[in-house]
């Protein structure tokens, strides 16, 4: 804004108030005429807006801030507004793509304000709002566009950037570095023109160019072929002008120079011809040469294969070539027609020389061949007689060798015929020996067989006298056993008796455990004693057993205890177990063999069996007992089953 | 606890030598119920004692209260103890 108020004033400042912008803009008015013919991109937004340059009294210093278009019908100064009019104008040389193409404001851009300056009322603050608004866009848009393609020319990141991202940036990118490229290189403009952009297209190439297998063909003077020369097409004329004369003059030189040298081809050019006539055809420079100018033909001998020869051929047309290119045939001809002359002279000589050495060599080989066959029918000879000797020898060496390997295989034969009859002789003896032998041996068996037989007869007899005296011998033995046998009872018994004693005698419990040992060593080897006391309980006679009186004792002791625990339930605590305690002292005792399964009942039979002595029966009747009851008679049960297994395993021992 | 599960029990005649005559058993549990009657009881009404006179103004009630635990307490160890009889050594898991 501030920089297009500037503008504004510098484009009317030198005509509306040139006192005040004379101390001004003084500075600035040389520029100022410069820039009208020289614009850069910093004044493109000026240039598009043209609305500054209506303002005539915005070059005073007070007003910095563009005036509103109102402004403009209180200006005084007509002319200044026309020439500012004349400045979009003026600028007409940038170019118009460079300008953006909107719409300008209706008319505003255009129509230069003076024919309207009373008609344009003051517009609503809006309207005029809005269109700043889009006009600072626009111009933003383009200086930010234009500053882009500048930049994107100066830095390659920015460029790929701004091709890449801006729309329709590549494209003035692209135009932009087009102009200053032609305008860099204007002559090559043509070509550029005929050399489109590459532009993403595919290339073609045509079936027909490119290397084809086919031999070169023979390139035909009209013909503009594949393989033809690129300059020729182009300076097809300039060089049929020039070559008309040449070739009148070559033809006239052939046929000078053909009279004195036979061999050389009338042709203008021939193809064979070592020496291209490349030289002929210049481009640029046909109407430097004059067209009198004689040439001298290039030397051509027919026949020339020797390498000597052609070397020599191929030094005088190069210097034919020289002369040629030089344009000094008249100096030349001469001494160059003679030196041809000589040169096809020299040819011939060689010519001669080399038929004269062929012939020579021919006969050479002709007898040296004849010798050779000679000596290879030698040979042949020589090697048939050799042959026949050697096969004559080798058959006689054949022969005696056959005749010794048979004498010396019949010798082996008649060898192994004698041993085998040998071995025979000796089988057959042997045979007869074991024969003789085996007839002795069965002689002497039959004589002992029959001494046996006699002695039997006679020992049989003594046996059995043995045998008789053995059965009375083992009699007497089972006599002295049974007496044994009635010595040891009396011992067992005895031993069993005094245990027994010892039993009932004792007043308090005593191990026996001495008597049951001589018990056992009397014995020793009774199974039935051995087994009755192991039966014993071990407790039983280590600590000794009580007797009856002490059984009944003890059991008075424990019918008390378990009459109190008589009446208890199944789970009894503390007050079940005192009320059995108190009421089993009321009741009733009972006398003799009760009847019943209450516990009362049981123990009054159990006394009275144990007054009888029967601890069988009594130890029946206590194992009947439930519960507390049983709890409290297992120690005596237990004691009276030890008594009992003693008396059982005694009275068991006593019978064995 | 642990032991008692991991060991078994060795067997009576070995563990107790002075075993107590089946007979005597009850009686035997009567004794200790009385015993530990009597100490319990008297443990609880020292408590109580010692309570009413530190903390209740020396009433009488306190001394009742803690003979009651006490001998609540004794008549549960003896209660239980003729339940248990015969299942010593028997751990009893309850659910």
């Amino acid at each position: 804004m501030l920089r297009a108020s500037i503008r504004s004033s510098r484009a009317i400042g030198p005509r509306a108030n040139v006192a005040r912008l004379g101390r001004q803009w003084d500075a600035l008015r040389t520029p100022r005429t410069v820039s009208s013919g020289m614009r850069n991109y910093a004044d493109k937004p000026s240039i598009a807006d043209s609305r500054p340059a209506v303002l005539p009294g915005s070059a005073s210093s007070a007003t910095n801030q563009p005036a509103p278009p109102g402004s403009v019908a209180s200006s005084p100064s007509t002319t200044g507004t026309s020439s500012a009019s004349s400045i979009p104008s003026s600028t007409s040389s940038i170019p118009p793509q460079n300008v953006p193409r909107t719409p300008p404001p209706p008319g505003k851009a255009n129509a230069p304000p003076p024919p309207s300056p009373s008609s344009t009322p003051p517009k609503p603050k809006p309207k005029g709002r809005f269109r700043r608004f889009l006009i600072t866009l626009v111009l933003l848009t383009t200086l930010g566009f234009g500053g882009g393609i500048y930049y994107s020319r100066v830095n390659d990141n920015f460029h790929d950037f701004f091709t890449e991202y801006v729309p329709f940036g590549e494209e003035a990118v692209l135009y932009f570095e087009e102009r200053e490229f032609r305008k860099r290189f204007p002559t090559l403009k043509g070509r550029l023109r005929s050399q489109p952009r590459d532009t993403g297209e595919q290339i073609k190439i045509p079936s027909q160019s490119g290397v084809s297998w086919k031999v070169s063909e023979e390139n035909k003077p009209g013909s503009t072929g594949r393989h033809s020369d690129a300059t020729k097409v182009e300076s097809a004329k300039a060089s049929s002008k020039s070559k008309t004369p040449e070739n009148a003059n070559s033809a006239e030189n052939s046929t000078r120079l053909s009279d004195p040298v036979p061999e050389k081809t009338p042709e203008p050019s021939p193809p064979s011809s070592p020496v291209p006539p490349a030289s002929a055809p210049e481009v640029d420079q046909p109407s430097k040469f004059p067209p009198e100018v004689t040439r001298i033909d290039p030397l051509d001998i027919k026949d020339a294969k020797e390498p000597v020869v052609q070397d020599l051929v191929k030094i005088i047309n190069d210097i034919i070539a020289v002369v040629n290119a030089d344009n000094a045939n008249a100096k030349f001809s001469s001494t160059i027609d003679k030196a041809k002359k000589r040169i096809s002279e020299v040819g011939g000589k060689i010519k001669d020389l080399k038929t004269a050495a062929e012939k020579e060599a021919s006969a050479k080989v002709e007898a040296s061949h004849s010798e050779f066959d000679r000596a290879a029918q030698e040979l042949v000879k020589r090697i048939e007689g050799e042959m026949a000797h050697q096969e004559a020898q080798w058959k006689e060496e054949y022969e005696n060798e056959r005749q010794k390997l048979h004498d010396a295989y019949e010798q082996k034969l008649k060898a192994e015929i004698e041993r085998a009859k040998e071995v025979n002789e000796q089988r057959l003896q042997n045979e007869l020996l074991e024969q003789a032998l085996e007839l002795r041996r069965k002689f002497m068996a039959e004589v002992k067989d029959r001494v046996e037989e006699e002695r039997e007869g006679r020992l049989g007899k003594l046996t059995d006298l043995s045998n008789t005296v053995t059965e009375l011998e083992k009699l007497t033995t089972d006599w002295n056993s049974v007496v044994d046998a009635n010595l040891k009872t009396q011992h067992l018994h005895v031993a069993v008796e005094a245990v027994r004693a010892n039993l009932e005698k004792s007043q308090i419990p005593r191990p026996f455990v001495k008597e049951l040992a001589a018990l056992k060593e009397i014995a020793s080897d009774d199974p039935v004693v051995n087994a009755a006391i192991a039966s014993i309980n071990p407790a039983a006679y280590q600590r000794g057993v009580p007797s009856s009186a002490q059984l009944i004792d003890r059991f008075r002791r424990v019918a008390s205890e378990v009459r109190k625990a008589s009446l208890l339930p199944e789970e009894a605590g503390v007050a079940s177990h005192a009320s059995s305690w108190v009421l089993s002292k009321l009741l009733f005792k009972k006398k003799g063999l009760a009847a019943g399964d209450d516990v009362e009942s049981i123990l009054t039979r159990t006394e009275i069996y144990l007054e009888e002595g029967d601890l069988d029966g009594a130890a029946r009747e206590m194992n009947g007992l439930t519960g507390w009851a049983k709890t409290l008679s297992r120690d005596w049960l237990g004691e009276v089953r030890k008594v009992l297994e003693v008396q059982q395993a005694l009275d068991r021992d006593s019978r064995a | 606890m642990s032991d008692s599960t991991n060991s078994p029990p060795p067997p009576p005649a070995v563990s107790r030598p002075n075993k107590p005559l089946s007979e005597a058993l009850l009686n035997e549990k009567w004794d200790h119920c009385l015993s530990s009657l009597l100490i319990r009881s008297s443990i609880g009404v020292g408590f109580g004692v010692v309570f009413s006179v530190l903390v209740f103004k020396r009433r009488a009630w306190p001394a009742w209260v803690g003979l009651g635990f006490g001998a609540g307490r004794a008549y549960e160890e003896c209660n239980s103890s003729f339940l248990r009889h015969g299942k010593e050594g028997i751990r009893i898991q309850r659910p």
